[in-house]
């Protein structure tokens, strides 16, 4: 179970690395292993505005459908089109190859919790 | 009330399988490398996967009527069987509607075994013995006493071989025979629920755990009903609760071809008749997506800009790279070749397509 220290974390387990107010989001690796096989990923329009806490993403594994929550709000400037054709990417890589959008933000965020937060919160 | 095991249980947990309750027991849904790699083990071409489904029920009929009984409570044609042959059939109410799909099983003109679905074993066993009252045949449900493993793919025949003290390869299709694995003796059937290759084995509890670990050190991949479900949707195979219910008969399922309407009479058979005569209420159909999505049950299916159906099953289907459903649409809708499925927002094109969505390898 890895919980990179340079990220944030929320408690629906998604992942954020924030640099000069641009936030990249994913799911964590708890999430991703939780979920099994993910054959599918439906990501935002570039272009969208998303509230903290908003879901603005799917992402569907073999049994299960599973919604994304903006961690941050903003306005949606990138998305991982590598995931059309490679899903899997969020499973082998959550926190590089696995990235799902980059958000320009506006300020607001939901509850983010560091590395030892998010550890100690899985454990609950 | 806690779930049943099955004795394979705790081999399960020892493999790190994701446990989940299904039809009162517990049951693997999948072992830590995915679902996707148990669907591939089925699929390759030299590798085999490996199910416990021992929560499916067996229920033994014998004596000297009963043919004649389970010719009355089924829907196939039981005279047809010959001893080690095998039939996919099910069990009808008065009205039509299925109360189970079933595979028969002839081991004499006086003894035959039923394989029957776990989540309906009970409905189905009390059933069962109350029609067995009017003929000369005794009801058994063996359910609690008997394993049951299926073993799917190119590689399941090469890998069972040297395990039993018979030939697996003097087994035709849909037929069955009597031998030993480690030690116990089994049923070995050249059935299954993938499309593949492949055998059923039920054989006695206390082989289970045996069994099970030799087929895995011959290179058999353990796999859990997530794959199952993708394996036997591709297929178009029913499933209880999905494709079939009491809501339905074998008019509305495409199950006809297993309702031998002339064989004479059986319960449900003149509720057949009659919805045959009216036409059904509802259409099966197979639908391959063209753009990406997963279609899910419970989906609605549209045409015209109307919501004409909805998905019983649907899964990705890594074979053919699109999205594959079964679905009940209107029996006007059903005259169409496009549709689209409502995924979330989206209307996303379908085309009609008629299972299997994978080529079948099982023995010809």
């Amino acid at each position: 179970m890895t919980i990179p220290a340079d990220l944030q974390y929320t408690k629906e387990h998604e992942w954020v690395r924030i640099e000069d107010g641009v936030a990249t989001v994913g799911i964590t690796d708890h999430a991703q292993e939780a979920l099994g096989d993910i054959v599918f990923v439906e990501l935002p329009e570039v272009g969208r505005e998303v509230g903290p806490g908003e879901a603005f993403a799917v992402v569907e594994s073999v049994k299960a459908v599973s919604d994304v929550y903006a961690p941050v709000g903003g306005e949606i400037i990138e998305v991982n089109e590598a995931l059309e054709a490679g899903p899997e990417k969020v499973n082998t890589d959550p926190y590089g190859e696995g990235w799902l959008v980059k958000v320009r933000m506006s300020g607001e965020t939901v509850e983010l919790l560091d590395e030892a937060a998010y550890a100690t919160f899985l454990e609950e | 009330m806690s779930e049943k095991k099955t004795p394979l249980h705790a081999e399960h947990v020892a493999l790190g399988a994701r446990m989940v309750p299904f039809a009162g027991y517990s049951m693997p849904v999948q072992y830590p490398d995915g679902a996707l790699k148990e669907y591939g083990a089925v699929r390759g071409d030299a590798s085999a996967g490996l199910f416990d489904i021992s929560h499916m029920g067996q229920v033994r009929v014998e004596g000297a009527g009963a043919l004649d009984f389970l010719q009355t409570v089924t829907t196939n044609d039981v005279a047809r069987l010959a001893d080690g042959q095998v039939q996919y059939s099910a069990l009808l109410d008065e009205d039509g509607g299925f109360i189970d799909d079933i595979t028969t099983y002839r081991l004499a003109a006086d003894a035959y075994l039923l394989c029957v679905n776990a989540a309906n074993r009970e409905k189905d066993v009390a059933h069962l013995e109350r029609h067995a009252q009017r003929f000369d045949a005794r009801v058994t449900d063996e359910s609690d006493d008997t394993t049951l493993l299926a073993l799917q793919g190119a590689a399941a025949q090469a890998i069972l071989a040297p395990l039993v003290d018979g030939d697996p390869d003097t087994i035709g299709y849909y037929r069955f025979a009597g031998m030993r694995i480690c030690d116990a003796p089994c049923v070995v059937s050249r059935t299954g629920y993938t499309g593949e290759d492949g055998f059923e084995i039920y054989l006695p509890n206390k082989a289970a755990i045996t069994a099970w670990r030799a087929l895995l050190e011959r290179g058999a991949q353990p796999a859990g009903l997530a794959a199952r479900d993708m394996l036997r949707t591709e297929m178009g195979y029913a499933l209880y609760g999905h494709e079939i219910s009491a809501e339905v008969t074998p008019v509305e399922a495409g199950l006809m071809w297993i309702t031998k309407l002339d064989k004479g009479d059986f319960i449900g058979r003149e509720a057949v008749l009659r919805r045959k005569a009216q036409g059904p209420r509802r259409v099966l159909i197979g639908l391959e997506l063209r753009e990406r999505g997963i279609p899910r049950e419970g989906y609605p299916v549209l045409a015209g800009g109307e919501t004409v159906g909805r998905v019983t099953s649907g899964v990705h289907s890594p074979l053919r790279g699109c999205g594959v459903a079964l679905a009940y649409v209107s029996p006007e809708a059903a005259e169409r070749e496009d549709f689209a499925i409502g995924v979330r927002n989206r209307a996303i094109p379908a085309r009609r397509a008629r299972p299997p969505f994978v080529r079948s390898r099982t023995r010809r």
